[in-house]
């Protein structure tokens, strides 16, 4: 019904003229849980179905989303989205072209082994609120936080070259935070599991014992010491904090609309536009962006153009080799459309966006990039990011780190936070681990209205140098 | 067109008729239309020009001391059963601390100038137009003007909460949002301006003079010296005391502050802020950018002082938060969903339970111009813009955000000179504390799909350029 219903939406855009078409239908279905002190804030589900249809009429964009899901909303619906894509037109001096792409004709899901609504929504909750719990490990503890979110989306992508895929998908992740105190000092810790492949990854992960560590955690910082500013320090960061350093630094100046200025009145552009083919970094540094990885939250087999996802290198070996596509973006820059388009529900048109993207691995282990630092400093999860619009001058805020002298781990540090220029921390990549791990990134943000969309980020343990900041 | 508020209620009494029927003690259905249309402005051109009708309900419901949530977009008969079911199913483990009922039918007031029928019925080619006007404005303010960049979003909505009690609450509203960033040129150097504005009707709209703002705030840059790392006496504008503002706004939910911004839990009756800093929330002001005549559970608007001359007054409340610290709701219940992959549009969302936060706050207005403000500032910051704007530390806080343009030397009473892009580190208390003049008049300003109406205020920040 659904395939049909897109159909006719594409087959209704090409009469009335559009040279271009496409449909989503997604069915959403969606549970949220907050759970504080051990009160519950948030316990919902919400279901949402429709359709968004995006035209290219005389080279322009247009797009209309509907929930009416009869055959007269959504000829109403591709109406309005031929019109508005025709008024646009007269304001579009060069035309929009599109990379070839090969249709494809196919059905794939992710592999769930449990799930989301087979467990029932009570059984959910009084697992959630036992998790947060254990956060409070002790008096110190002041607020424990724990946020539930399960997603899933059965989505159905037709077009007017002929591609027809349909997608089941299903996401979940768990935030877990402790907020600690003691006299005037508060700290915070916090850790999210979560991944594409329904309930399961809470049966697998003993989320009680994480619980905990979370709140020993925070009541460790209590007693760690303020980090004290020092340039150019070694640092050795671990695959947490990589993970938002490859996502702020890496993966958003890769996405081609930020390359050709098409963000800078949002979030910014990006310093390395036209340096395609340069040397940008050391040769340890390698950067990925792979949709094709299951099990990841930014796991997908075709973007929401039905373009095949491929691996894409965005830098090998210290020089910058290419950008995240649009099928639009692929034609200005002359290269094959590489899958990097995605929209959080059918009500927005896509855009470009990260869906997995990590450093790249070496073959060091950690324990030996440790061992042979004779004074630096181990950096451990991501906190805060605060990036200038080209994502060139960067700070971003670690949970602790750890003071390195004469190859052992020292002293615990808290408010701690790395800054250094990306070309700069780039060229000083002088050793990578080889286990590279990603993490679950729930909320990027881009877009006009903002579309918050769940990635997965990470990499290798990394050796750089970046200066430290005394947060305080 | 005709109002969609008339099936709504014929929906809306069936979700309540099914609740009865299955037992529940009380039910609230949230109905929504919510109709945007969006013009992005990109090189120079329309980008994209694209539409969103989102229709749903959401649906809380009360058995006993348990309460639950759910919402749908498919209105069928068959759904709403369904809705009630997933709703019943989220109260099975959500055991109410206390007693809780929803709101009881109140007098609903009148607010003037919060529905433009011109606004909602704006056809495309018009929004198109409109929106285009602002990069031609750009463009014309000077050959310096390489690039522009842009939104209009035009949003129309009508809302209905119907709840056991007998509340039957509608509201329609439009509104506008509209934003340009031009980048100068000249030789090497390059500069970036901006303007945003925000309102409730087409006659607010003025394309070319936000054109023109954002154009001259580039060209103004062009030449620009690097600043000193050093604590200022900083003129923030209406776009960044809106920045400001916001996170406020979210310092006096019980909610968002117990869960993620703790900064004023324990502040209540204390001095937050300098006396020159008055902090109200009018939800019935005439064109109020945030103005409806109830909040999102149908509880009536009416306006309340939240910082008194700089002393934390209150917290604001929804029924829900009033009944677990003993509070009578403030009438700031706002609906904006917490989930992530459903929408979260400018307008009205059906997706959450409602959070309270101030529905229509502005600093108090003070006693000086703008230009007094500029005049009797020896040496200081004027700050147009904020960016990235980021409360660090939560607990403590600390307070960031990156100058991006817009940033000015004064030196005796005059703007000396443009700065280059530097980064505001201070904190958030000390930047209240230090507040020392607040403008006379209020000015609708924002960015990104957050607006306000504020005056400007000067105060006191650290500032470091940016390498």
């Amino acid at each position: 019904m659904e395939e049909d219903l897109a159909l006719f939406a594409v087959e209704h855009a090409s009469k009335l003229g559009a040279e271009y078409v496409d449909a989503r239908f997604e069915d959403h279905y969606n549970e949220l849980i907050i759970v504080a002190n051990g009160k519950v804030q948030r316990g919902t589900i919400n279901r949402k179905r429709g359709m968004g249809i995006r035209t290219l009429v005389n080279g322009a964009w247009g797009f209309q989303s509907t929930t009416d899901l009869t055959k007269k909303g959504i000829r109403q619906a591709t109406e309005i989205a031929f019109k508005v894509g025709k008024a646009s037109s007269k304001h579009v001096p060069t035309p929009v072209k599109l990379a070839p792409a090969k249709p494809y004709e196919t059905s794939y899901k992710t592999k769930v082994k449990v799930d989301l609504e087979d467990i029932a929504f009570e059984d959910k909750l009084k697992q959630i609120i036992t998790w947060e719990k254990k956060l409070h490990t002790s008096k110190k503890i002041v607020r424990g936080l724990a946020e539930y979110t399960g997603i899933k989306i059965h989505k159905v992508f037709v077009n007017n070259d002929g591609a027809k895929i349909r997608f089941f998908n299903s996401l979940a992740w768990v935030s877990l935070k402790a907020d600690s105190k003691k006299g005037d000092m508060t700290q915070f810790y916090e850790r999210t599991v979560g991944h594409s492949g329904g309930y399961a990854i809470f049966q697998k992960n003993d989320m009680e014992k994480i619980g905990s560590e979370v709140g020993r955690k925070a009541e460790s910082l209590l007693k760690a010491k303020a980090a004290k500013t020092e340039k150019d320090a070694t640092v050795i960061v671990d695959n947490d904090y990589a993970a938002l350093l490859v996502h702020e630094i890496v993966g958003h100046p890769s996405e081609a609309d930020r390359v050709l200025g098409r963000e800078a009145a949002w979030a910014g552009t990006t310093w390395w536009a036209g340096k395609i083919g340069e040397k940008i970094g050391s040769d340890y540094f390698t950067a990925y962006d792979d949709p094709a990885i299951p099990g990841t939250l930014g796991y997908y087999q075709f973007d929401d153009e039905g373009v095949k996802a491929e691996r894409k290198v965005l830098i090998e070996k210290g020089v910058l080799k290419g950008h995240m596509h649009s099928r639009e973006t692929a034609a200005i820059f002359g290269v094959k459309p590489n899958a990097g388009m995605r929209a959080i529900t059918f009500e927005y048109i896509p855009l470009i966006r990260m869906s997995n993207t990590f450093f790249g691995e070496g073959n060091w282990k950690k324990e030996e990039l440790i061992e042979e630092t004779k004074h630096g400093y181990l950096i451990s999860c991501m906190r805060h990011p605060s990036i200038d619009d080209k994502r060139y001058n960067w700070t971003i805020s670690a949970q602790e780190a750890y003071e390195i002298k004469n190859g052992e781990l020292t002293t615990h540090l808290r408010d701690v936070a790395l800054t250094s220029i990306a070309p700069k921390f780039f060229k000083s990549i002088s050793a990578v681990t080889k286990k590279v791990e990603i993490v679950p990134l729930p909320g990027c943000g881009k877009g006009d209205p903002m579309q918050s969309l769940y990635v997965g980020n990470g990499g290798p343990y990394i050796r750089g140098v970046a200066t430290i900041l005394g947060v305080k | 067109m005709a109002s969609i508020l008339t099936s709504f209620k014929e929906t809306g009494d069936a979700i309540l008729k099914i609740a009865e029927k299955k037992g529940l003690d009380e039910a609230e259905a949230y109905l929504v239309s919510n109709k945007v249309l969006t013009i992005r402005l990109v090189n120079n051109a329309v980008f994209e020009s694209k539409g969103v009708h989102d229709i749903g309900v959401g649906l809380r419901v009360i058995k006993g001391n348990m309460l639950g949530f759910s919402s749908t977009a498919d209105l069928s008969k068959k759904s709403l059963e369904r809705l009630v079911d997933a709703a019943v199913s989220t109260a099975k483990a959500r055991k109410l601390p206390c007693k809780y009922s929803f709101p009881k039918l109140g007098k609903m007031p009148k607010v003037a100038g919060i529905y433009d029928k011109k606004l909602a019925e704006l056809p495309s080619e018009k929004a198109v137009e409109l929106a285009y006007g602002m990069v031609d404005a750009s463009m014309a303010h000077s050959k310096k003007i390489v690039d522009n960049a842009g939104v209009l979003n035009v949003v129309n909505y009508e809302t209905l909460v119907l709840n056991s009690h007998g509340v039957s609450a509608k509201n329609m509203g439009t509104f506008f949002e509209a934003s340009l960033s031009a980048t100068a040129k000249n030789g090497k150097n390059v500069s970036e301006g901006s303007e945003a504005t925000a309102g409730r009707s087409i006659k607010e709209l003025k394309p070319k003079n936000i054109g023109e703002k954002a154009a001259e705030m580039a060209v103004s840059g062009l030449k620009s010296q690097k600043l000193k790392e050093d604590t200022y006496t900083v003129i923030l504008d209406y776009e960044p005391a809106v920045g400001v503002l916001g996170y406020i706004s979210y310092l006096v939910s019980p909610m968002i502050a117990k869960l993620y911004f703790p900064l004023f839990l324990d502040k209540l009756g204390k001095k937050v802020a300098s006396s020159q800093v008055t902090l109200i929330d009018d939800p019935l002001m005439p064109n109020g950018v945030g103005s409806a005549p109830v909040d999102d559970e149908g509880t009536p608007s009416k306006k309340q002082i939240i910082i008194d001359r700089g002393a934390l007054k209150k917290f604001v409340y929804d029924s829900f938060y009033g009944a677990i610290e003993q509070k009578k709701t403030t009438g700031s219940a706002v609906r904006a969903s917490f989930a992530v992959g459903v929408s979260a549009f400018p307008g009205k969302n059906y997706n959450g339970e409602p959070i309270p936060v101030p529905r229509n706050p502005y600093f108090k207005p003070g006693k000086w111009k703008r230009e007094e403000i500029l005049e009797e500032t020896k040496q200081g910051l004027l700050v147009r813009r904020f960016h990235y704007t980021r409360l660090t530390n939560p607990t403590r806080g600390d307070f960031t955000s990156v100058l991006r343009m817009g940033l000015y030397a004064v030196k005796n009473g005059e703007i000396a000179g443009a700065l280059k892009k530097s980064r505001l580190l201070d904190n958030l208390l000390n930047l209240l504390q230090n507040v020392n003049a607040v403008s006379d008049k209020l000015v609708v300003a924002g960015s990104w799909g957050d607006y306000a109406h504020t005056p400007v205020i000067r105060t006191k920040a650290h500032v470091a350029p940016i390498d």
